[in-house]
């Protein structure tokens, strides 16, 4: 295990320094390595596929003008992140929505797991859409990404215990709202 | 409802952008390239700090707030600065009229010296012209 991700890193090192020479096919590896990362991150603040890609794009644009910047691997994750997260909050202030999907729109199913209730998880994702930007970005980094505070702290430039008080709070507001919306299917019904 | 902390993990898995999304973000990244680097660059720089504006607008209201104080305290002091040195001045320019004021005085008083002297003098003398006795006058002077 370890040995695969040494040899991955020795990969990614790699494929940084040709992509620092200017090599198009190495910068190439790098967004293919990194697409699904960024994407999902911001299609899970935005709720827009089309959005979510074009900002991923813009993203990768940034990391082509910048790569000099980038030092190694794991600096050029946290750098995505970093970016990625930022881009999110102006487009989300740009667009002052809230959740607006059409059925087209709709994700692609996910291969839920054995345990996963679909319904829950859809209704997971619609609770987080109305979290105010900062925690839902929370949220997505530290169940998405599965960083701990210190790195959500650093990625998002927050202090650890602002993380760890917006971490607490922003589940309490998905616990809410998901008994909200279970009150009013049931309103709707009976 | 209840859920755990797997179920927002799955609910948040990683999703994969589909299929074409690499060699979309490279045909986009290659005309960008084409189009130059230097100008997007500083394109981007322009838009970061119109950016700081919009996305920090608590900042900005900060920013603008401690500027606003900072020119009312700096003002302040100068108007204060400024009525302190009026007033020193004013009060400079007292003391040097009391003193041209003492010093005029003082020469008054002494051309009053001076001609009282001569007059007691002028006296003397008329006095002396009005005495018959030469002897006696002689002696006096």
């Amino acid at each position: 295990m370890e040995q695969t991700a040494a040899f991955e890193d020795d990969r990614l090192n790699l494929a940084l320094n040709r992509a620092l020479t200017g090599d198009a096919q190495a910068f190439a590896d790098l967004v293919r390595e990194h697409q699904g990362m960024v994407f999902s991150i911001a299609y899970h603040f935005l709720q827009d596929r089309s959005l979510a890609e074009d900002l991923a794009q813009e993203v990768f644009l940034e990391l082509f003008q910048s790569i000099d910047r980038i030092q190694s691997p794991a600096h050029l994750t946290y750098w995505l992140r970093r970016v990625t997260a930022n881009r999110c909050i102006d487009q989300g202030r740009k667009k002052h929505r809230r959740r607006e999907m059409a059925l087209e729109e709709a994700p692609e199913p996910m291969v839920a797991s054995a345990h996963a209730d679909p319904m829950l998880l859809e209704r997971l994702q619609q609770s987080l859409a109305t979290l105010p930007e900062r925690q839902r970005l929370v949220v997505i980094m530290r169940f998405q990404e599965g960083l701990g505070p210190a790195e959500i702290a650093e990625v998002l430039e927050m202090p650890v215990n602002t993380v760890k008080s917006t971490l607490h709070r922003s589940l309490a507001d998905l616990r809410k709202g998901l008994t909200r919306k279970i009150r009013e299917v049931r309103y709707a019904f009976f | 409802m209840h859920f755990s902390e797997d179920d927002l993990r799955e609910a948040l898995k990683r999703k994969d952008p589909g299929e074409g999304f690499t060699q979309r973000t490279m045909a986009r990244v290659n005309q960008a390239g084409t189009e130059g680097t230097k100008q997007p660059a500083t394109k981007k720089a322009n838009g970061k700090f119109l950016a700081w504006w919009m996305l920090r607008p608590a900042w900005a209201m900060a920013v603008v707030a401690v500027l606003l104080l900072a020119f009312g305290i700096g003002g302040y002091q100068y108007s204060e600065y400024r009525h302190a040195e009026e007033m020193r001045m004013a009060r400079v320019k007292q003391q040097q009229l009391q003193q041209e004021a003492e010093r005029a005085r003082d020469q008054a008083i002494m051309a009053l010296e001076i001609a009282r002297a001569k007059m007691n003098h002028v006296l003397r003398h008329a006095q002396l012209q009005a005495e018959p006795n030469d002897k006696i006058r002689r002696e006096r002077l």
